[in-house]
């Protein structure tokens, strides 16, 4: 065992940080950086797509035969975190780090010609298809059905919280495929095209004004055969091979590591009786809390992507980055939701554009209450907390 | 970054595994606590004998050159096992300042008595009402002839016990800096009034009446005396912290094997939902106390002010996950957890103590909030 930091790191580092310095438009930086949204304006996060792509580094951590980068966990830990600290729109990760994963690995090569391009591009923003009105937490018990009638399938069926399926020209799905065996067998990986007849979206307005999640119904929708992924049946292990695949994702360490550099720029730049927030005792003290917790965070990202070996099993580590994760991000926007006291109650109408910024409401304040607000999902989707505790627990103790 | 154990690092784990054997470390720890020193000076001279008082040592000064990850997965060892012998305060604290000492023949002497076991060093530096994390001392160190009078009030001086020479931080009257003297324990105008420690470990109040001190007995002094503690302290930090991260690891094994055993309406404990997620939440917590440590580790190497606020950081998140871990741990064995018989309970107050040692949870917070919020 040796932590000492690699140097060829930092010079990896410094070549990331000017590579997007020279490529990311000012434009679309700024209203990431700025936005009164959850998430990145579609047009900008698909140019941005557009624009890594021509560098050949829209998907860094694919295989280098469809578009990878061969970069280093490690390398690939710095490019995102440089991303995120450079305000450059998100990626659609549902195309880049669970459709693409699971096509390369599982799908057709009519599949891989077909759809790892235009991922690869942003050519179109993904919705996931996998939560129903009774199948949360117990996503096995999903009811969608396709069924394959003359070389198509024909699939009925109702998905809720499909993120930004307004935007999305296509989907991916779990549908039912065979109601006679167990519930985690009889479940397939289905791409479906949103314009599909017989396919209706369903806005679901938001507790922060937004309406990203959706509902979506599908009324005898026909689909080619051809593109479902890989074996029929399979669906679940593709499912659970995406969450494995992306272990580290659901830490959200960079998200975390750029909001909370923002509620420090927040802590400093607010006053409330004569001093600063960030030399309220009481603050700062809740402040280095999370700050050290984001840094133990960080490291414990890092073990996992380079496989350490303990004496636990490695989910049980990778379980701890999406429990701890997601408990980091809601510490994280309160604090700038506390920083910001009494200011953090104005509604802002979710948008894009520039805010009006003035010394009173200087332009941090717009989007943070949004933003805090839907956060709360954080421990809730990808499996609730109380899942993952579920889980951890199996894994970790036998228990 | 490399998180393999390295070939030496295997080997120390499998000798600290042969030593320091679970089984019998509980009751290893009750006879040993109604002894005077604590401890049994037989393995105090087998840790010498596997070269684990030389590992923190450099080559040059005699010892085994171990970097700070070979020191900190000893010491996670030795915290697993509630080792409650004074390795952090000797052989890594002492070790350093010695091997730093501005008489480099009289402190390579001193070495070589440590790696073979034959000799123990407190450091006494805090003071009743001090800032538990400044290096600066009010006892006072006077020139006098050739030499100096000390006098001045320590508190708390961690394995004071078994210590028979002091390290004592002192101001010297008209100078800059910290000055650390080696003083003998039962030296003439050494007062010491020792007690033990919740667990296990010998502390002592120690003062200093013009006590009168050879030139010789100065170590370092001015800035690169308070720098030298500085950096020895920062060293001991880690292998304190590596023995908390071995002490919670202890217990997620112990709590996991309990909520096993245990049945309660027919089926084991373990079996609830609500004691699952207190096992979640002190798995989560013993991790990130893990990767905290790494992340002191790797700045260590940095500057003084990364690696002063990566340890502070470090601090916070393993003191805090340690009441969590050992609180926890309790609550689960129910009334058992309580009580001496219970490992659970040698682990919560070791913990307890390891979290309030060179600076506590309030102090770590405060200067890291300081730090990150300047």
């Amino acid at each position: 065992m040796d932590l000492s930091y690699d140097p060829a790191l930092d010079a990896f580092r410094k070549e990331i940080r000017q590579f997007i310095a020279d490529i990311l438009p000012a434009d679309i930086q700024a209203r990431q950086r700025t936005k009164a949204a959850n998430n990145a304006y579609v047009p900008d996060l698909l140019k941005w797509m557009g624009i890594l792509n021509e560098h050949g580094r829209a998907v860094p951590h694919w295989p280098v035969e469809y578009g990878g980068c061969d970069w280093t966990p490690q390398q690939l830990f710095v490019f995102n975190e440089e991303l995120y600290a450079a305000d450059a729109p998100e990626f659609d990760w549902g195309g880049t780090h669970m459709l693409g994963p699971v096509i390369y690995t599982f799908g057709s090569q009519y599949l891989k010609d077909r759809f790892l391009p235009m991922i690869r591009k942003g050519a179109t923003m993904w919705a996931q298809g996998f939560s129903e009105p009774g199948s949360g937490s117990d996503l096995a018990s999903l009811r969608t059905a396709a069924e394959l009638v003359g070389g198509k399938y024909v699939v009925n069926g109702q998905k809720i919280w499909t993120s930004g399926a307004a935007h999305a020209d296509w989907g991916f799905f779990l549908v039912r495929t065979d109601k006679t065996v167990k519930p985690q067998r009889g479940i397939s990986f289905l791409i479906i095209k949103m314009d599909t007849p017989g396919i209706t979206v369903r806005q679901i307005p938001q507790i922060n004004g937004e309406a990203h999640l959706c509902e979506v119904f599908l009324d005898n929708v026909e689909v080619p055969a051809d593109q479902l992924v890989g074996e029929p049946g399979m669906g679940w292990t593709y499912a659970k091979f995406l969450l494995e695949h992306e272990r580290t994702t659901s830490s959200f360490i960079y998200w975390s590591k750029r909001e909370l550099d923002r509620a420090k720029e927040i802590a400093k730049g607010e006053m409330r009786g004569g001093r600063r927030i960030a030399d309220d005792p009481a603050f700062r003290a809740r402040f280095a809390r999370a700050e050290a917790d984001l840094l133990a965070l960080e490291w414990s990202v890092l073990r996992v992507l380079a496989h350490e070996e303990t004496e636990f099993p490695e989910a049980a580590a990778a379980s701890v980055l999406k429990v701890r994760g997601s408990e980091l991000q809601q510490e994280i926007t309160m604090l700038q939701v506390d920083a910001l006291g009494a200011k953090a109650l104005r509604y802002y109408e979710p948008g894009w554009d520039e805010p009006v910024a003035s010394s009173e409401w200087p332009d941090y304040v717009a989007g943070r209450t949004t933003i805090a607000l839907i956060n709360r999902a954080a421990t809730i989707y990808g499996g609730s907390k109380q899942i993952q505790k579920n889980i951890l627990a199996k894994l970790a103790f036998g228990i | 970054m490399d998180f393999a154990k390295s070939d030496i690092q295997t080997m120390l784990l499998e000798s600290a595994e042969r030593l320091l054997s679970p089984s019998a470390h509980i009751e290893y720890w009750r006879e040993q606590r109604h002894t005077e020193l604590g401890f049994e000076e037989a393995r105090w001279a087998q840790f010498a004998g596997l070269g684990w008082l030389a590992l923190p040592v450099p080559e040059e000064a005699g010892g085994l050159g171990g970097t700070l990850e070979d020191i900190a997965l000893l010491n996670i060892a030795l915290g697993r096992a509630l080792a409650i012998e004074p390795y952090a305060s000797t052989a890594v604290l002492a070790a350093h300042i010695l091997d730093g000492a501005a008489d480099r023949e009289q402190g390579r002497a001193l070495l070589g008595e440590i790696i073979s076991g034959t000799l123990c060093i407190a450091l006494a530096h805090q003071e009743p009402s001090a800032d538990p994390l400044s290096h600066a001392a009010a006892t006072l160190a006077t020139r006098s002839g050739d030499g100096f009078t000390l006098s001045g009030a320590k508190m708390m001086v961690l394995d004071a016990g078994s210590a028979s020479k002091l390290i004592v931080s002192a101001r010297i009257e008209g100078e800059e800096g910290t000055g650390l003297f080696l003083v003998d324990a039962d030296a003439a105008g050494v007062c010491a009034r020792a007690y033990p420690l919740i667990d296990g470990t010998r502390a002592a109040d120690i003062d200093f009446t013009d006590a009168a001190l050879p030139a010789s007995a100065m170590l370092a002094g001015g800035n690169a005396g308070k720098t030298l503690l500085e950096e020895a302290i920062a060293r001991a930090d880690i292998a304190q912290m590596a023995q908390a991260v071995g002490s919670m690891e202890a217990c997620l094994k112990i709590c996991g094997d309990y909520v096993k055993e245990r049945k309660q309406f027919g089926v084991a404990i373990g079996s609830f939902q609500a004691i699952q997620h207190i096992m979640a939440d002190m798995f989560i917590a013993a991790h990130q106390a893990r990767s905290m440590l790494y992340h002191a580790i790797a700045n260590s190497r940095r500057s003084p002010e990364e690696r002063t606020a990566a340890l502070s950081a470090a601090r916070i998140v393993i003191g805090e996950a340690g009441q969590l871990v050992s609180r926890n741990g309790i609550q689960v064995h129910g009334g058992y957890g309580l009580t001496d018989e219970y490992a659970i309970s040698h682990h919560f107050r070791r913990l307890m103590a390891l979290e309030k040692q060179y600076g506590d949870l309030y102090a770590h917070t405060e200067r890291f909030g300081r730090h990150v919020l300047a």
